[in-house]
């Protein structure tokens, strides 16, 4: 695969923000906000808030100053007045200072609150998604919908985190304080100019909001229409299509696709900002109109010597204060996109939430013990399993009897879609049957003790991990749940063939795998698959008594495939090995083999047993026989990740 | 950096990362006395593009900010006339100067308005009509993928192709910027005509000026720095909450572990920015404290002089003013100035592409001979030689041999043996490093790359998925009849991809690719689509399988398997075209009249099957191998 990041014009699209939120946060999203403002800590919000207090008054004090200087120059002797403006020019000076003072002030500040809250929000959520003992509600796209909007991780300048919006919600709220004081200026004056003024103010900023709020509707709507785009955007990118894009030369249609794409969503787009910009008279009338009245009147009363002329200086400043307080602000934006983000959160919880809770409650009845489980004459069972995915019809396994033993390579084989992987997935508690029992031990397993069970088993998945960490952790992480065993990690380096890539990486153990980290490498899809070897060696190390592979060996040629095998086949007497492979020539020597067909395991025994029942693993076998005697390929019927149904 | 990609055919090569010589050798970044030049070239070049794709917003942007700037004199002179008059008793001239201050104020809240979004209009507009546009046919119109495929050239091209916003909006912060440093000169210039010894307080504005931009510059530098922490801990979060990755986590219990690194990551990445916010915000205010100790002493000044009769009152009203407007001015300077300093990000890699882009297209002048309407001889390879920039051996090394025309040739090797980089000489996608391919004798290098490539057709093994319309994915193949059904039709069926086809909802109308609305296709699937693709041109002179059945189940492959030996046939016959079959598998090209074994980019062995095994060679070893896995 390339690695390639999605690179846009814009930051990439995003699925749509839910329209109507019903979550019991819904109700009051914007109070949900200010709730999640606590890991900010005691600290920081105290200065915040102060600060943001302090800084509100600003405005109305620097007008009262002003008022004072104009004042006493206005009436003092040339000789005292010195003396007399000492003490408003000195607090001018320090009000100055206080502006830029708290300004500067609350940039690491909010900076610091605003990671603390995300980075809560994120471990949470990370820990929230990793622990749920299923994978059911992960695998559904909804959910992952729900993940991606909650995540704290905006992917286009429509979206925010949750704290921006707290931090936001709590700064509009602290504003409306400077709102109070401006107004008490204005009243020292007359009462008449406040609801001249408020109206209007409000009004705009109504205006404004709205404005805004509908831009990010209309781009939010067109913005789906970038995946199209980007189809031929990545496909001039990537080395594979690139190549493909040159032979053909297809550049001019491709590119012409995605300017095509591109004018789709940006049209709509550019149309509102142009009508936005033209509703710019609004807000002119909005502003302009209460201050002619309020300054005019101002102006002439103090010409006639009906009010000071101190006071009409106050006016001036305050008028204006009280319509850059009511402005439109960013944050207005950030609350509501945060609230979206929250509503989905919570959504998110409801749907990982409850099986995740009753499975940490639930903390007995664990998974048979070690000498308990040897007793067993199998090491697990599966009694008349069926399986359908959730919210399908379909059964993927229908009746499946079939049990695993100690000391054996069993190999699986089936068809595309046969339903090994599922199998797989039951296997590792990672789904529940809908129907009949999976025993390890003579113990059902269910989402009870799941973990304890999960300590006995290693899988390598077709999809495996690959850390951005340390070799060491790559291969540690096979087991998480115990500290890094330094003689099982060698061992299990030994036992997978890693030794001679680890003398050939720059740090040995300690080379990140990646290039994105300092002094990383990126492997191959072959060496990738030698690490995940050992990972999955290195739990059979540590006490894992049940080793799965799922098509260990598709990246490995036929050497390698044979070497990789007869390692595996060593270690089945410290652990009993299942292997999912298409390739019967390796199969076939596995000491038994089950064919999975329509849900059920239909034939079993070893490779002599098989060809001498003459079922459909005999015929089988003998297509890619006689396919390889012919010169044609010596797969049967390769199958990827088996998906749920939905992803079909 | 090491190449240990996955299809790459270098799997063998040293683990170890290298430094890339050749990307050294480019960086602009190493003259920075000439880059200075060029960026200055470069906003002259985006403007001439801004006032060409949008001038009435050009105009109107620049009038804007103009309008922001003179606003700023305007309104402390309409208030120092105002509170003047007033003081005077002339009612006229005091209304009319405070009907002023109101008309200026709403102007300074609608341009910044206007402002805003009149340059986001024609940022978005610039970049992606004209500069995207450009940018990307740029990369595509390349003959070579080198700049797509070498890990350093990747990431630049990648960074250019997604960032041409970055590179516009950059260019408009500049502008800004310098708006801004213009509305901070006016302000202090009518301070100035209070008294002139007020202009001293530029001199303290400065301040304010240089000490940000320092604190900005701590700030980006920590972002820098903890970039790694930062993309690590969003990795270990999209690991922990994928389905994917998921069961394995689960499975092995690390789910734990994820979270608390990736909670370690994000802290360790904050704990630095967090100390750079700090540093900054230190810098910021002693900048501010040593501007408001000379304003407040310059405003004593004012006073003074209005005490002893040498001005009004207005003039402390025009003052104030204009010091709570500063703070806006250099806010605006500041970070006009830091966008446009962090787009350097950007316009570097965009320079260096520039160049590259104009060094490969001198390189190809002269590559103008027509391909040949049919083969007679042959394609001969000629000591072809081909390395990885960076890799410490040649991909492949010194091979000679003659495809003659009218012939199936197969290719066979393990990984990293060179098969696909063959290909990929084949098609004029590398250009040797030594040794040469002839087409009937002419140099495949003398050939115009478009027209050869028009003669060839290829199914790659890192084939497209192109979530459009199934049609048009097969189309592609030939993109004149893209449009043309019965010749998709005729391609799908080529493929032996009918039966999937009735099956979609729309047919060969149907979009592909979930996430676009449309319907997923499994790999098996895909790779007919690719088959497809490669069938619609009617004749090539070169026809290339490179592993085109490895996601096919049985059935499919011996059905395609048996139809393109047939067309190759066919073509062979009528134009004594080359078809190439590449595969790791010995098994899949017994009936190839010329096997071609490669070993780690040497050719070790040549001939037909039976001749192969008779030799007892590397062949034969590795087709036995396989045999006996299936011996009864």
């Amino acid at each position: 695969m390339t690695s390639t990041t999605a690179a846009a014009l814009k930051p990439p699209a995003t699925p749509k923000a839910p329209e109507a939120p019903k979550s019991p946060a819904a109700a009051h999203p914007r109070i949900a906000l200010l709730r999640i403002l606590g890991p900010a800590g005691r600290g920081p919000l105290t200065a915040i808030t102060g600060l943001a207090l302090v800084k509100s008054l600003l405005p109305a004090a620097t007008a009262l100053i002003m008022a004072a200087l104009v004042e006493r120059a206005e009436s003092h002797a040339p000789a005292t007045v010195f003396a007399a403006e000492l003490v408003p020019l000195l607090l001018f000076g320090l009000v100055l200072l206080a502006g830029h003072v708290i300004d500067a002030a609350t940039g690491p500040l909010t900076y610091l609150a605003r990671a603390r809250i995300d980075g809560a929000h994120r471990a949470r959520l990370a820990r929230l998604a990793a622990t749920t003992p299923t994978i059911e509600a992960l695998e559904r796209p909804d959910v992952q919908a729900l993940i991606r909007l909650s995540r704290a991780e905006p992917e286009n300048w429509t979206e925010r985190t949750p704290a921006d919006g707290a931090l936001g919600q709590l700064r509009l709220l602290l504003g409306l304080t400077g709102l109070i004081g401006s107004c008490a200026v204005l009243a020292g004056y007359a009462l008449w100019p406040i609801p001249l003024l408020l109206g209007p103010a409000a009004a705009n900023q109504y205006l404004r909001n709205r404005q805004a709020h509908q831009f990010t509707r209309v781009w939010r709507a067109s913005n789906p229409e970038w995946l199209h785009a980007d189809v031929w955007k990545q496909a001039v990118l990537t080395p594979g299509t690139a190549v493909e894009q040159r032979v053909f030369g297809a550049e001019d249609w491709m590119l012409g696709r995605m300017m095509h794409h591109a004018l789709i969503m940006f049209e709509p787009i550019w149309a509102m900002s142009v009508r936005l910009l033209r509703n710019e008279w609004t807000q002119f009338l909005l502003v302009a109109t209460p201050l002619l009245i309020l300054f005019g009147e101002v102006a002439d009363r103090a010409a006639h010597g009906r009010s000071s002329v101190a006071l009409e200086t106050a006016v001036f400043a305050a008028g204006w204060s009280v319509f850059q307080t009511l402005g439109y602000s960013e944050d207005v934006r950030s609350v509501r996109a945060a609230a979206d983000s929250l509503v989905a959160y919570d959504e998110l919880c409801a749907a990982l939430g409850p099986s995740a809770t009753a499975a940490s409650a639930e903390v007995p009845a664990p998974a048979p013990a070690p000498d308990d489980a040897s007793d067993a004459a199998g090491l697990v069972r599966f009694e008349d399993v069926s399986f359908r995915y959730p919210g399908t019809e379909r059964l993927v396994l229908d009746g499946l009897d079939l049990e695993i033993r100690q000391g054996e390579l069993l190999a699986l084989v089936g068809l595309n879609g046969a339903g090994k992987s599922t199998l797989i997935k039951l296997l590792s508690g990672l789904y529940l049957p809908t129907g009949g029992r999976i025993t390890a031990g003579g113990r059902e397993l269910g989402p009870a003790g799941i973990d304890a069970w999960r300590e006995q088993i290693s899988v390598v998945f077709q999809d495996f991990a690959k850390y951005h960490l340390p070799v060491r952790d790559n291969v540690a992480l096979g087991r998480g749940r115990i500290p890094v065993d330094e003689d099982a990690l060698a061992a299990a380096a030994r036992d997978a063939g890693l030794d001679q890539l680890l003398t050939r990486l720059p740090d040995g153990w300690d080379t990140p795998l990646s290039r994105a980290v300092a002094g990383g490498v990126d492997l191959s899809g072959g060496q990738w698959q030698q690490v995940v070897l050992a990972r999955a060696l290195y739990a059979v190390h540590t006490g894992a008594r049940l080793l799965v592979l799922d098509e260990p060996t598709a990246h490995l040629d036929v050497r390698t495939e044979f070497d990789v095998f007869h390692r595996l086949a060593a270690h089945k007497h410290d652990a009993g090995v299942v292997l999912i492979s298409h390739r019967l020539s390796t199969v076939r020597q596995a000491d038994r083999i089950v064919l999975l067909e329509d849900g059920r395991i239909t034939e079993t025994g070893d490779h002599d047993e098989l060809l001498a029942l003459g079922g459909r693993y005999a015929e089988l076998f003998a297509i890619q026989a006689e396919r390889f005697t012919r010169g044609y390929d010596d797969r049967v019927d390769p199958d990827q990740e088996e998906t749920a149904p939905w992803a079909a | 950096m090491g190449r240990l990609t996955d299809s790459d055919p270098d799997d063998t090569a040293a683990a170890a990362p290298a430094e890339n010589n050749t990307a050294e050798a480019l960086d602009p970044a190493a003259e920075p006395h000439h880059s200075a030049r060029r960026h200055l070239a470069l906003g002259r070049e985006l403007l001439r593009i801004s006032v060409r794709r949008v001038p009435g917003l050009t105009l109107a942007l620049l009038l804007t900010q103009t309008a922001a700037v003179a606003v700023v004199a305007v309104t402390a002179l309409c208030l120092r006339a105002a509170v003047n008059a007033s003081a005077q008793g002339r009612a006229g001239t005091a209304v009319a100067a405070a009907l002023g201050a109101a008309v200026a104020y709403a102007v300074t809240a609608v341009t910044a308005d206007l402002g805003g979004n009149i340059k986001g209009l024609i940022i978005d507009k610039v970049s992606l009509l004209d500069l995207s546009a450009s940018v990307h046919r740029d990369i595509a119109s390349l003959d070579g993928i080198e700049h797509l495929e070498s890990g350093d050239f990747l990431d630049r091209t990648v960074i250019v192709a997604g960032s041409t916003w970055s590179i516009v909006n950059g260019f408009w912060a500049a502008v800004m910027a310098v708006f801004g440093a213009a509305q901070l000169a006016v302000a202090l210039l009518l301070l100035g005509t209070v008294s002139p010894w007020l202009l001293a307080l530029l001199g303290f504005a400065a301040a304010p000026l240089w000490f940000d931009q320092r604190g900005q510059r701590a700030v980006s530098r920590a972002e820098t720095d903890t970039a790694e922490s930062y993309r690590l801990q969003q990795h270990l979060f999209d690991l922990a909450t994928q389905a994917g990755t998921g069961k394995e986590v689960r499975v092995a219990g690390a789910g734990e572990q994820l979270a608390s690194r990736q909670a370690a990551a994000w802290d360790h990445a904050v704990r630095a920015r967090t100390r750079a916010q700090v540093t900054a915000s230190l810098w910021t205010v002693t900048g501010w404290f040593v501007f408001s100790l000379g304003f407040t002493a310059g405003l004593a000044a004012v006073i003074y002089r209005v005490a002893h009769g040498h001005g009004s009152a207005g003039d402390i009203v025009l003052a104030i003013t204009v010091a709570v407007t500063l703070l806006q001015s250099v806010q605006t300077t500041v970070s006009g100035t830091t966008t446009a300093t962090a787009a350097r990000r950007v316009v570097e890699p965009y320079l260096w592409l520039r160049d590259y882009i104009e060094a490969e297209r001198v390189r190809a002048e002269g590559s103008t001979g027509p391909a040949p309407a049919a083969l007679t001889r042959g394609i001969a390879l000629e000591g072809l030689t081909f390395r990885y920039p960076g890799a410490d051996r040649p991909a492949l090394d010194d091979v000679s041999i003659l495809l003659p025309a009218g012939s199936v040739v197969a290719v066979v090797g393990e990984y990293g043996s060179g098969k696909t980089t063959l290909v990929k000489l084949l098609t004029k996608l590398y250009r040797p490093e030594s040794g040469v391919i002839r087409v009937d004798g002419t140099p495949l290098a003398a050939l115009d790359t478009v027209g050869w490539r028009a003669a060839t057709s290829v199914a790659f093994q890192d084939f497209g998925r192109y979530r459009t319309r199934l049609a048009e994915t097969v189309g592609l193949g030939d993109v004149p009849y893209i449009d043309d059904r019965a010749r998709t039709a005729a391609a799908l069926t080529a493929a032996d991809a009918d039966t999937f086809v009735a099956r979609l909802p729309e047919g060969q109308e149907t979009q592909l690719g979930r996430a676009l609305g449309g319907v997923d296709l499994s790999e098996g699937q895909w790779q007919k689509t690719a088959l497809a693709r490669a069938s619609m041109r009617p004749g090539p002179l070169l026809f290339v399988l490179d592993e085109p059945t490895a996601s096919l189940d049985a059935p499919s492959e011996q059905e395609i398997f048996l139809h393109y030996m047939a067309r190759a046939r066919e073509l062979a016959e009528r134009a004594g075209a080359v078809t190439v079959i590449v595969s790791h598998r010995f098994s899949t090209v017994a009936g190839a009249d010329l096997i071609l074994v490669l070993d780690k980019g040497k050719l070790v062995e040549h001939g037909p099957h039976a001749e192969l095994l008779a030799a007892g060679g590397r062949y034969a070893d590795l087709y036995g191998l396989q045999a006996a896995a299936y011996a009864s």
